[in-house]
């Protein structure tokens, strides 16, 4: 390839050069906003006790907060960003659409539909404590099942009918009546149990017990792995499908593999965080404008680390640093993520099919 | 089968068709046909025949309902998928909707079944994807975004796909619609190329009837009943065309192979004159709806010829100058009761 030639700051870079800085500078954004979300939250703590914290075994106060809150939340909120722009960029791909993403699909509705059917259904059987222990598979199994199922559906209108925005009022129209059956269960279920839910719907990074934050890590990273095996079959789907059979892809195979992978992603982030919104659909876009590319080999490591990063800064944000209150890191991904959205939708009219 | 060339792809009473619900829906009588190594083969029929779904048939895009389809020989169902894309490639009238896609990553893909389980480009790849790159003569815009390119641009584009596919048999399905007429001509030119030069077999469905004449070696014709296959000159002499069109009010003219609409012949008239000039002018007669007459009656033309600069119109009482065919052809109308 002819190298094109761009012009940084005087320096004149090839795309492939191009490339690793954006790939640098991405792994300092993330580091630094790793480092700062857990130096910042309501006690001001100094940073030598906070390396004091980790690496040392003091027993204060500082420890117990720093090892048992402010670590586990950035790392969840790290690991719920990568997973849930990575699943909304396959989706993109896969619908070849660009309005596609879990939340806005309705992916994280189905999730929160299985969610629901632990929380609130099994609400007679189930004690709340029962839900710690192998409960926590049940439920990200249940969340799993529920995305998988809306994700078929979607699939199932999507080759019949191409057009983006009936897909996207299919996704609507699926959320709400999600919602509307949860709100029967809702109102059919006990007092403890819809204080449960709601507080879930709320969406959360820090409520995770250290089992859930494990089998959380887990299954993103077998996500991951996952949709490191799937780069050549989405950068295929690219072209479409009857392309990508003519190129010898087996689109059946491929859309089964990525389909796990994206339902285990979106279904476990949705299961323990709870419904998080507009980052799965608005990160893959930040990370095609950055590095101007469809190749999913750049893409996919991207869209992990800006997810990680975008989630990283929104969690800092909704700590509102200075101040005393927290708040919902589900309002302040969507202020993040809705003029993104509304930018791709406003886009020149001839590109606005384009994903 | 003709010496020195290898037959690439048989068809072997094809029925092609849908499968809707449990019915089978059969578009067309059982198909044979037959391709050689480097053939441009044109495959003409009229709107909604099945010329898609035979190209997609062929490529393995959809099941056939009965009989074969061979590719050196082996039967299409015999293939995997990716044995079968390193036998044929496909481009469709679909536009690619993408954003951010280089013509080089484009070209890439074409080497997806020839690249390792991430698709890695190396070496060698890199090698034949610049060099599909380069016999479409794409080489200067490379690194440009598909989605902004023309429509020509774009098709050379994806005729670079295939070629890196380095597939023997190329089907394209109306490769030169949307395409103005340098673009057009272009396109099949780089057609006529690599079925020449790099012994590529190209199976191409067109409306355009008169390019697919001219320029490719072999025609499918599909008609209601049957698959003809022939060089385009067979065809034209057993009239095979002539009611390629029918119940539509065009006529193809095996004799000029041109089409006209069907009408009623409204008259004669005798032309007298010789080469262009006469060439011009009985077309725009005919157009009109009239023969031009061996027999000298009146009202008659002469068309311009050594000092005589005019058309003169001869009545049996009077002869008439025009400047122009235009002018001739408005006395034509207006004068219609005088000619028979």
């Amino acid at each position: 390839m002819e190298p094109e030639k761009k012009i940084v700051a005087g320096i004149v870079l090839t795309t492939s050069k191009m490339h690793k800085v954006i790939f640098a500078s991405l792994v300092i954004f993330l580091v630094s906003f790793l480092i700062m979300d857990i130096f910042i939250g309501s006690v001001t703590i100094n940073p030598s006790d906070v390396i004091k914290a980790i690496f040392g075994d003091t027993g204060s106060n500082l420890e117990i907060i720093i090892l048992k809150f402010r670590l586990p939340k950035a790392i969840t909120a790290l690991v719920v960003g990568m997973a849930l722009s990575l699943s909304g960029l396959q989706m993109q791909t896969v619908f070849r659409n660009p309005m596609a993403g879990p939340y806005v699909l309705g992916i994280s509705s189905g999730a929160s539909l299985g969610v629901a059917f632990v929380i609130l259904g099994f609400s007679t059987s189930l004690s709340p404590d029962s839900l710690r222990g192998l409960g926590n598979w049940v439920l990200i199994a249940a969340s799993w099942s529920g995305a998988g199922l809306v994700m078929l559906l979607i699939m199932l209108v999507s080759t019949r009918v191409k057009d983006i925005m009936t897909i996207l009022i299919l996704g609507i129209m699926l959320s709400s009546g999600i919602s509307a059956i949860v709100t029967i269960m809702q109102y059919f279920s006990n007092e403890t149990m819809l204080k449960a839910y709601v507080i879930w719907t709320m969406g959360s990074l820090g409520n995770l017990t250290s089992s859930q934050l494990n089998i959380l890590l887990i299954s993103v990273l077998i996500g991951i792995l996952m949709s490191l095996f799937s780069v050549k079959m989405l950068n295929a789907l690219l072209l479409g499908e009857s392309y990508a059979l003519s190129i010898g892809l087996n689109v059946r195979f491929a859309r089964v593999v990525i389909f796990t992978c994206t339902s285990i992603l979106a279904g476990s982030v949705t299961a323990f965080c709870g419904p998080i919104g507009f980052i799965g659909i608005a990160v893959p876009h930040i990370t095609r404008i950055m590095f101007k590319t469809s190749d999913h080999k750049i893409l996919i490591p991207g869209t992990i680390l800006t997810g990680g990063a975008v989630m990283l800064a929104s969690d800092i944000i909704s700590q509102l640093p200075g101040s005393n209150n927290i708040l919902p890191v589900n309002a302040v991904t969507s202020l993040i993520g809705i003029p993104v959205v509304i930018w791709v939708i406003m886009r020149n009219r001839k590109y606005s099919d384009l994903f | 089968m003709r010496k020195g060339m290898s037959e690439i792809l048989k068809l072997d009473s094809l029925t092609i068709g849908y499968m809707s619900g449990k019915d089978e829906k059969v578009l067309l009588p059982p198909l044979n046909a037959t391709a050689f190594e480097g053939e441009l083969i044109a495959v003409i029929g009229r709107n909604g025949i099945g010329k898609s779904t035979l190209l997609r048939t062929l490529t393995g895009l959809q099941p056939s309902l009965a009989g074969e389809i061979q590719f050196s020989g082996r039967n299409i169902r015999d293939y995997s998928r990716l044995d079968l894309a390193q036998k044929v490639g496909y481009i469709s009238t679909e536009v690619l909707k993408v954003s951010n896609m280089s013509v080089y990553d484009l070209v890439a893909l074409g080497r997806f079944p020839h690249t390792n389980w991430i698709g890695k480009i190396d070496g060698k790849n890199h090698e034949l994807i610049l060099d599909a790159i380069k016999k479409t003569g794409m080489t200067s815009i490379s690194h440009r975004f598909v989605s902004e390119l023309s429509d020509g641009e774009r098709q050379k584009a994806m005729i670079a796909r295939i070629l890196a596919q380095d597939t023997g048999v190329m089907v394209m399905d109306e490769p030169t619609a949307f395409l103005d007429i340098g673009s057009k001509y272009e396109i099949l030119h780089l057609m006529h190329v690599l079925s020449k030069h790099n012994k590529k077999t190209i199976i191409f469905s067109t409306h355009d009837l008169h390019m697919a004449i001219s320029q490719s070696d072999k025609i499918w014709l599909i008609l209601n009943d049957k698959l003809i296959e022939g060089a385009p000159e067979d065809l034209m002499l057993k009239g095979a065309f002539d009611h390629l069109f029918d119940p539509s009010p065009v006529q193809f003219n095996s004799e000029h192979g041109t089409f006209s609409f069907k009408s009623e012949t409204r008259g004669s008239i005798y032309l007298e004159g010789s080469g262009k000039l006469r060439h011009w002018t009985e077309r725009a007669i005919n157009r009109l709806g009239y023969s031009t007459s061996k027999i000298k009656t009146f009202p008659y033309i002469i068309t311009p010829a050594g000092n005589n600069k005019k058309w003169q119109i001869v009545t049996n009482n009077s002869s008439r100058d025009c400047e122009s065919i235009y002018e001739l052809i408005l006395w034509l109308s207006r004068e219609e009761s005088l000619i028979i």
